[in-house]
């Protein structure tokens, strides 16, 4: 056989077994594919098959409240969340999925569970702990617990913060403090009586939860 | 005081730099949207600093690797069209003779991408490109001419268990190492732009970069395989790229002829922890080249080339900034067929180490050094080292505006007089100028 009519073999059957593969696509416009699959093909090249990510960049997932997961895919999709990171990795990855991959993706992510992440410096933490515990009471800014749980697990919108990425954690806070990039919720206020040291403390805190996982 | 000659050049760099300048401003100006940006990220729908380290195409992030192993399929099917095209100006220290575009301002190059998904498991990257200066004519102008450049066209799978993560694929491509998603190897360490050229007459240098010496378009078949994102191996063999894969050297009136099957090795180690991530690898070819791509009658007229590479890249990213340092080896044995120079074989080493830094993907710049040597039983001694220094800005995420400058510390075998006449080394330090796009 020639070398033509084997790469024409080939070529028919790659193609042939390649057109529809709805258990492992990579489809991000096809409402056929389920959430797990896009989990497992899309999302955890970022944020880790479990949720949670290696790089601090992407937000660990794992064990984060459903119904937080859901507003944020749908803020992205929507472009209310505009965030540098939301506009240039998320708003093109949600712009056609659909409310059930959402749904289902909330889920998934959702009961995974939470690995500790890397220790950090325990002046700093203890710092982030008063925080934490107490808010800045000289600032009246509220304690962080009061809307995000005793154990930083997160409660409806207010997201799970126990074990995320400090680095993660500080540009968003940020983000609600220099920016209209995350309308909508109270973070505005409260980053507006912290200080760059307090955020640095806070979330060094929390990335080291020590009750997480 | 300065002679007329060096105030015309003078002025050739300051117009150079001027349109440049205003290239990348008309540039910068355009309506920002992100989907008017090339297939790719038309596909994803993302930014270009997803898949690109601190926004510098075409070095990859962990992510943009993932998305060419699983064969460009992520996403939503999209036209596959984008364009790209460099613009740059280059002078040398004293020019050559036949170095006729000096400081002046060219398109140097353009090409044409078809890309992205085509089913579930199947996806390519193809491109041709157009030189405006190919063929120089004897009254002194230029014919333009275009060829098949990259060509790499995919089926890849991705199974995932609790365990185990398994990516693994085939390609049909047109180059040895074009399949790897690091760009530590040959085919993508010379890339656009680049101070180096031995195929432009006009941008200076023959700045070695470590690759496989015979590289022109070829046929290649590669299986692939990417396990737990940690081991990465590829293997595959190459031919000539006649008959049905005439395609792959489309444009080249003579393509390369390569005898039979050449086997080509890709083993990679990867690791990613926070912020960083690590690449230590190794490639490797064997290829029996025929002397005369025309006639390829005669066993005695094939040249053989061992090549083995070793080749490292570590990553930090973090935003706002991006720091690479890359070190990239290749030694090339270089067997004479029977009927030029029996039993005579040469060696060549070409080593490159670079360090780059960007930040918020916007500012950045980075210093290579690179070093060839070589024995001199059937070859002039290559021996060519030096340094460059480059400055870049992306004002638009499809934009990029760069100065790099070469020294050279030894040029073709010698610091001083390396040909005789009284030229030395340094005379080629170069300047180049470039505005890099795509849309």
């Amino acid at each position: 056989m020639k070398y033509s009519q084997i790469f024409l073999v080939l070529a028919m059957g790659l193609l042939g077994a390649g057109c529809s593969n709805i258990e492992r696509s990579r489809d991000l416009a096809n409402p056929q594919v389920s959430a797990t699959t896009l989990v497992q093909q899309v999302c955890s090249l970022c944020h880790g098959i479990d949720g949670n990510s290696v790089s601090p960049i992407f937000p660990r997932l794992a064990g984060q409240s459903p119904d937080y997961i859901v507003a944020q895919l749908g803020n992205f999709r929507s472009h209310q969340r505009s965030d540098p990171p939301g506009y240039e990795y998320m708003w093109g990855l949600t712009r056609n999925i659909t409310d059930e991959q959402i749904k289902g993706l909330a889920e998934y992510f959702s009961s995974q569970k939470p690995i500790a992440n890397a220790a950090v410096d325990a002046r700093q933490m203890a710092a982030g702990k008063v925080i934490f515990d107490n808010g800045v009471p000289e600032k009246e800014a509220a304690p962080c617990m009061a809307c995000h749980g005793p154990t930083a697990q997160g409660m409806a919108t207010f997201p799970r913060l126990a074990g995320q990425h400090q680095d993660y954690l500080v540009k968003q806070l940020h983000v609600f403090q220099e920016t209209e990039g995350r309308p909508g919720t109270p973070m505005k206020q409260i980053t507006h009586l912290l200080s760059d040291e307090e955020m640095e403390a806070v979330a060094s805190y929390l990335q080291a939860f020590p009750s997480s996982p | 005081m300065q002679t007329q000659a060096s105030r015309m050049h003078t002025f050739h760099v300051s117009l150079a730099a001027l349109v440049l300048l205003l290239f990348s401003m008309f540039m910068t100006l355009l309506p920002q949207n992100a989907q008017a940006l090339p297939t790719f990220a038309r596909q994803t729908g993302q930014n270009c600093v997803a898949c690109h380290a601190g926004g510098q195409f075409p070095e990859l992030t962990p992510y943009g690797r993932l998305f060419k192993l699983t064969g460009y399929t992520i996403g939503a099917r999209t036209q596959p069209f984008a364009v790209m095209g460099v613009v740059t100006s280059s002078s040398i220290a004293k020019p050559p003779v036949d170095y006729v575009k000096g400081a002046e301002p060219i398109f140097a190059t353009g090409s044409v991408f078809i890309a992205g998904k085509i089913t579930d498991n199947i996806g390519a990257f193809s491109q041709f490109t157009y030189d405006p200066y190919a063929v120089p004519n004897d009254d002194g102008s230029f014919s333009g001419h275009s060829q098949a450049d990259n060509i790499d066209i995919r089926f890849a799978d991705h199974i995932v268990s609790d365990k185990n993560d398994w990516i693994f694929g085939v390609s049909l491509n047109n180059h040895p190492t074009l399949t790897d998603p690091w760009n530590t190897v040959a085919a993508w360490t010379q890339y656009v732009p680049s101070a180096s050229l031995s195929s432009s007459q006009f941008i200076d240098a023959n700045a070695p970069f470590p690759d496989i010496p015979w590289d022109d378009n070829v046929a290649g078949l590669n299986a692939y395989v990417f396990w737990n994102q940690t081991i990465y191996a590829d293997i595959g063999l190459y031919h000539t790229a006649d008959k049905a894969f005439s395609f792959l050297s489309t444009g080249i009136s003579t393509p390369t002829q390569l005898q039979g099957s050449n086997p080509y090795y890709r083993l990679a180690f990867s690791h990613e922890w926070g912020p960083h991530n690590l690449m230590i690898g190794t490639t490797g070819m064997v290829a029996k080249v025929y002397d005369d791509p025309t006639d390829t009658s005669d066993p005695a007229t094939v040249s053989q080339y061992n090549s083995q590479g070793f080749d490292a890249q570590y990553q930090y990213l973090l935003n706002p900034h991006t720091v690479t340092a890359q070190l990239a080896y290749m030694k090339s044995d270089h067997s004479y067929s029977q009927a030029t120079n029996p039993g005579v074989s040469d060696t060549d080493t070409k080593t490159r180490a670079k360090l780059t830094y960007t930040y918020q993907a916007k500012y950045g710049g980075s210093v290579s050094a690179f070093d060839w040597t070589g024995t001199t039983n059937g070859q002039s001694n290559p021996a060519t080292s030096g340094m460059t220094y480059e400055a870049f800005f992306i004002p638009k995420q499809n934009v990029r505006v760069g100065v790099q400058y070469t020294t050279y510390n030894t040029f073709e075998g010698a610091s001083t007089n390396y040909d005789g006449a009284g030229r030395n080394a340094s005379d080629n330090n170069s300047m180049f100028l470039y505005v890099w796009f795509a849309y």
